[in-house]
């Protein structure tokens, strides 16, 4: 599962190329534990390269969503495609996070 | 024994409650008077009623039995049987208890007497005259009855009855009624004495009442003593409901408010807590008594560690504790801003502590609110940055199209070859002017995330055409080997087409431009995985691994002097990387100095096109 991390100013941005499943949910989460913490939050997931999302993966973003909630941030997650969105809508997580369009968007709501 | 004010009043001022009591004394005193009164009346009026009646029926037996006795006794005198009717006059005096009893001539001589020595008469006359008499009353209770005896004479039968004992009588019922009166009195004062319990208990709970009446409502102030009966105890456990009923609605009030006031702060500190602002109230002895989740994050330490301590050990900064020390001082600043540069491990991150004093009664607490303006401050950075680029990439055309434009005017008079030369360059010039502005406003586009893009299907076989056509004659020129390595077939795939045809494209005039004369320039494409990647190889002057990591930074240049040469302005990567990650891909560089470079741009091929 491809995770890159890149930086746009001050914020990390987290792309995973692949579905969000599974075990290698946890990766992903680690990673995103450790961008969210290094950057005091700046942190963005680009999901514009994640076809859907599993039960795991939903869990392992809840988590991030409710992590970063109790600093008073919100996960934001840009461009994902509609099945993640629906999927996210459906079993009500989508007030947990925050949606852009893409990693441009994302990035200004830093702003 | 109870001390509260209404038993002592109750017990200790008697007369207070005989007050309450007299009343009821008095009331009880007439009642038994007029029973004793009325009994009286009513035993002397059935003594006389039955006196009356007993004097009646007993006249009325004498006259039955005078009027038996005078017709007995007609018959008897007609057959001279005086000793019969002697006996007769006797017993019937006996039975009827007469005290005169006689039979009489008119002439007054007595022939029959229930006394025997009053017979005056031994024998019978013959004849005899005399009238006769009426029946009835002679005077002094003497009742006479005519006897006409035939052949003989009148006579007449005198009888007198006695009184019945109607003295005698009177006392009996009088002792009986007095008797009857006697336990009547005791048993009302038994009666009395034991409502004058209960009245004792009633003028407590009156006096208990008036006290309440005034305003007194303390449960104690208004109990009364238990030993003065029922009616207390129940009066006092009335009073201990009511106690207890208030004491409830007031914890249940208390409670409601508490509820609503917990309420109130858990929304408030849920509110505090949802900001992504750091929040941290500072008290007088500049220690921190509240602390949101941001402000912990942000400082990089636990809420609980925060809680309670002194500001200086959260925050080394010496200009926020003294701005704190005055917030909270009596010389309250409106406002104090302090910026505090933080290095780690993923580069400086950059806070911004507000301080502002919050008034509390007569004195304040400092508030400071804490932002992560690192962001911003990158952003700045990079705006003048890039208007600075874009100012300086700018001018050196202007430069250039200002000095060949003045050459043109002094030189050109003389030499039309100059002027030639002059309009040559500022044409280049203004169409280097006209890309630079186009790429500049096609980063400020994206940055301000304002370029949108359009779905067309992109046919792909008919792009690298174009690409080959376009280029074949820029790389003859430049003497480098152009090759297309391309599938059979290629896909159609969704995106805007003019941006995807961009990005390539400045890949490939990339490639060409810092390709020397000889070198190969190869441009590959394949389907893998629902991705279209796009390989562009160059045999170039390739980069260092300084450079590779900055190449697609907006106006970056390679250090390398050979790119100095090479008119440029640095933008084209960055807008070529920033489209193919609008569409979802994203273009990677691999380089090595002197050996060339690769630029990969994938694209992802939504399944439906597939």
């Amino acid at each position: 599962m491809p995770l890159k991390e890149r930086k746009v100013g001050a914020v990390h941005v987290l792309r995973l190329e692949g579905p969000l499943r599974g075990e290698e949910a946890v990766p992903f989460r680690d990673r995103l534990v450790q961008s969210v913490n290094a950057s005091l939050g700046r942190c963005v997931v680009d999901g514009a390269a994640i076809p859907y999302v599993d039960s795991r993966g939903l869990e392992v973003l809840a988590e991030a969503g409710d992590e970063l909630a109790q600093t008073g941030q919100s996960l934001k997650l840009c461009g994902l495609n509609e099945t993640v969105r629906q999927v996210l809508e459906l079993t009500e997580l989508a007030p947990r996070f925050e949606f852009f369009a893409d990693v441009n968007a994302a990035v200004r709501s830093f702003l | 024994m109870s001390d509260n004010p209404v038993v002592k009043s109750a017990r200790g001022r008697r007369s207070g409650s005989w007050r309450g009591e007299w009343r009821f004394a008095a009331a009880g005193l007439l009642i038994t008077a007029i029973l004793l009164v009325s009994t009286g009346a009513c035993a002397v009026w059935a003594e006389r009623t039955q006196g009356q009646s007993l004097q009646g029926a007993h006249l009325d037996q004498v006259r039955g039995t005078g009027r038996l006795l005078a017709q007995a006794a007609e018959g008897l005198l007609a057959a001279n049987e005086l000793s019969a009717l002697r006996r007769l006059v006797a017993d019937s005096s006996q039975d009827l208890g007469l005290s005169l009893c006689r039979i009489a001539l008119p002439d007054g001589q007595v022939v029959a007497d229930a006394i025997p020595s009053n017979i005056t008469h031994k024998d019978l006359p013959e004849r005899w005259t005399g009238a006769v008499v009426e029946e009835g009353e002679a005077g002094k209770g003497i009742y006479v009855f005519p006897v006409v005896v035939p052949g003989r004479g009148n006579a007449r039968l005198e009888m007198m009855a006695e009184s019945p004992p109607a003295t005698a009588a009177f006392w009996q019922v009088m002792n009986g009624m007095g008797a009857i009166t006697i336990l009547a009195l005791a048993a009302t004062m038994v009666a009395y004495r034991w409502m004058q319990g209960r009245l004792r208990a009633l003028a407590a709970v009156r006096m208990a009442l008036l006290a309440h009446n005034r305003g007194e409502v303390g449960p104690a102030a208004l109990e009364v003593d238990a030993a003065l009966g029922l009616e207390a105890k129940a009066w006092n456990q009335l009073l201990a409901h009511g106690a207890g009923q208030r004491k409830e609605d007031a914890i249940k009030k208390t409670r409601e408010t508490l509820q609503a006031r917990r309420q109130y702060t858990d929304h408030l500190a849920s509110a505090c807590d949802a900001l992504s602002q750091g929040l941290v109230l500072v008290g007088r002895d500049l220690r921190a008594e509240y602390v949101n989740g941001a402000a912990a994050a942000l400082l990089r330490t636990k809420r609980e560690t925060m809680l309670g301590a002194e500001v200086a050990s959260f925050l080394a900064d010496d200009r926020i504790v003294s701005a704190c020390r005055a917030s909270t001082g009596e010389q309250m600043p409106r406002r104090t801003i302090i910026e505090v540069p933080r290095e780690e491990a993923g580069g400086t991150t950059l806070l911004r502590f507000v301080i502002r004093p919050v008034r509390r009664d007569d004195w304040g607490v400092a508030m400071i609110i804490i932002e992560d303006i690192t962001q911003q401050r990158v952003a700045d950075q990079s705006r003048h940055a890039f208007v600075a680029q874009a100012t300086h990439e700018l001018r050196t055309p202007l430069t250039n199209i200002r000095l060949y434009a003045e050459m043109a005017l002094d030189e050109g008079k003389q030499d039309t070859a100059v002027v030639s030369n002059c309009l040559n360059i500022i044409n280049q010039e203004t169409f280097r002017l006209d890309r630079i502005v186009g790429d500049i406003l096609a980063i400020a586009e994206i940055e301000a995330g304002t370029m949108s893009l359009q779905q067309d299907d992109v046919r792909l076989e008919e792009l690298f055409l174009e690409l080959r056509t376009d280029y074949a004659a820029q790389a003859d020129e430049a003497k480098i080997k152009l090759l297309f390595n391309l599938p059979p077939k290629l896909p159609i795939i969704k995106g805007d087409r003019e941006k995807i045809r961009l990005a390539i494209h400045n890949l490939l005039g990339n490639a060409l431009k810092y390709t020397p004369a000889g070198g190969q320039v190869t441009v590959g494409a394949a389907v893998d995985r629902g991705r279209l990647v796009v390989d562009v190889v160059d045999t170039g002057i390739g980069m260092s691994e300084e450079d590779s990591h900055r190449v697609f930074d907006k106006f970056y240049r390679a250090k390398d002097p050979r790119v100095g040469k090479i008119k440029g302005s640095g933008l084209g990567l960055a807008i070529a990387r920033e489209v193919v990650r609008l569409h979802g891909g994203d273009i990677t560089a691999q380089s090595e100095l002197d050996k060339g470079s690769t630029f990969t741009l994938v694209l992802p091929i939504p399944e439906t096109v597939n």
